[in-house]
């Protein structure tokens, strides 16, 4: 089977490094952005199998990320990172199409079963 | 402005900025907390059959949580700094610490417009009795209303000016370029203007539009 290949978009670098590298020893080929307009480029360029997208930026805001991901590629699902009190903004991006989102600090656990599960969304009880 | 709407401007001001630096304090735990886990990660691989650079590897993220502490100390002593100064109406601050504390704990909400704001080194040491959450809201809005002028991707720096006729702080953009008249009439238009000119109003301040390069000038009267 072919490795899940994530784009982790999010302008905390050592946060995304991070992870990226957590993810990498968890089997994943990772990819990181550390802005909207990055990540959107990569994605424009190649194919990922999920992309992992921080609301919080400067420049272009997660939810303009979103918005434009969604225009290039509407079946790549899309996990958001939120800080805790940014609720509304989690649910106005599934209103746009993510698939979900996180709170920050992760559970890389959690992160795991949400990655699977918006892979196979059939799966999710 | 009335004394309501002033507690209400003074409510929201501290509340936006205690959220724009909260945000990052959860960034700094996240980078921890990350950090930490693959730390853990690492000591798993090296008890189950070694990995190679465990201690370039280990020591890479130990420099990473100590940077990322002292990151969080900054913030939160800037945090505390800044909520203690809604503890009295009036006191005597120094203006140059006072706003480099305001700049570097608002700097996310700046970034976020994709602006970066800059204070300039003041020889003079300049104190003035003031309302302190008056005083940096005016400022504040000030800044926000001039990088909602002049757009993104701009430098906007501050430079507390002492003379004989006064104290004053400059606020300019200087990488654009927008002519007085362009930029003049939209900042007079802009509803901040006239809450900025509310703002002064109660802390004994004025504040003009400069002529030569977009930018407030707020004088301490």
């Amino acid at each position: 089977m072919d490795k899940i290949k994530v784009l982790l978009i999010d302008d905390e670098i050592e946060f995304v490094e991070t992870l990226a590298e957590r993810l990498e020893l968890r089997g994943y080929i990772s990819k990181i952005a550390g802005d909207g307009e990055s990540g959107i480029s990569m994605l424009a360029k190649e194919s990922f199998d999920v992309a992992i997208l921080d609301l919080m930026m400067p420049g272009l805001s997660g939810l303009d990320t979103l918005r434009q991901i969604k225009d290039i590629d509407k079946t790549v699902p899309v996990i958001m990172l939120t800080g805790h009190g940014a609720t509304k903004d989690g649910m106005e991006g599934m209103r746009l199409g993510a698939f979900d989102f996180l709170m920050k600090p992760l559970d890389i656990n959690e992160l795991l079963e949400k990655i699977k599960l918006a892979l196979n969304p059939s799966a999710q009880g | 402005m009335k004394p309501m709407e002033i507690s209400k401007e003074k409510a929201a001001f501290l509340g936006r900025i205690t959220a724009s630096v909260s945000h990052d304090i959860q960034n700094v735990l996240a980078i921890i907390k990350e950090t930490s886990g693959l730390m853990e990660d690492f000591f798993l691989m090296q008890q189950s059959g070694g990995l190679e650079n465990f201690d370039a590897k280990v020591g890479k993220c130990l420099q990473t949580i100590k940077k990322q502490t002292y990151r969080g100390v900054d913030l939160t002593s800037g945090l505390n700094g800044f909520a203690h100064t809604s503890d009295v109406h009036q006191i005597s601050i120094g203006i140059f610490g006072t706003l480099n504390r305001l700049i570097s704990i608002a700097q996310r909400l700046f970034n976020q417009k994709g602006v970066d704001v800059s204070l300039m080194e003041c020889p003079t040491p300049c104190s003035i009795l003031t309302d302190p959450v008056l005083f940096q809201m005016t400022v504040f809005s000030c800044i926000e209303c001039l990088i909602d002028i002049i757009g993104a991707k701009k430098a906007v720096s501050l430079d507390i000016q002492a003379s004989e006729h006064g104290l004053a702080i400059r606020i300019v953009c200087q990488d654009t370029p927008l002519a007085y008249d362009d930029y003049s009439p939209k900042l007079i238009q802009s509803t901040q203007w006239t809450t900025i000119n509310g703002l002064c109003e109660q802390i004994d301040m004025s504040a003009e539009i400069i002529s030569d390069v977009p930018g407030i000038l707020i004088s301490i009267k």
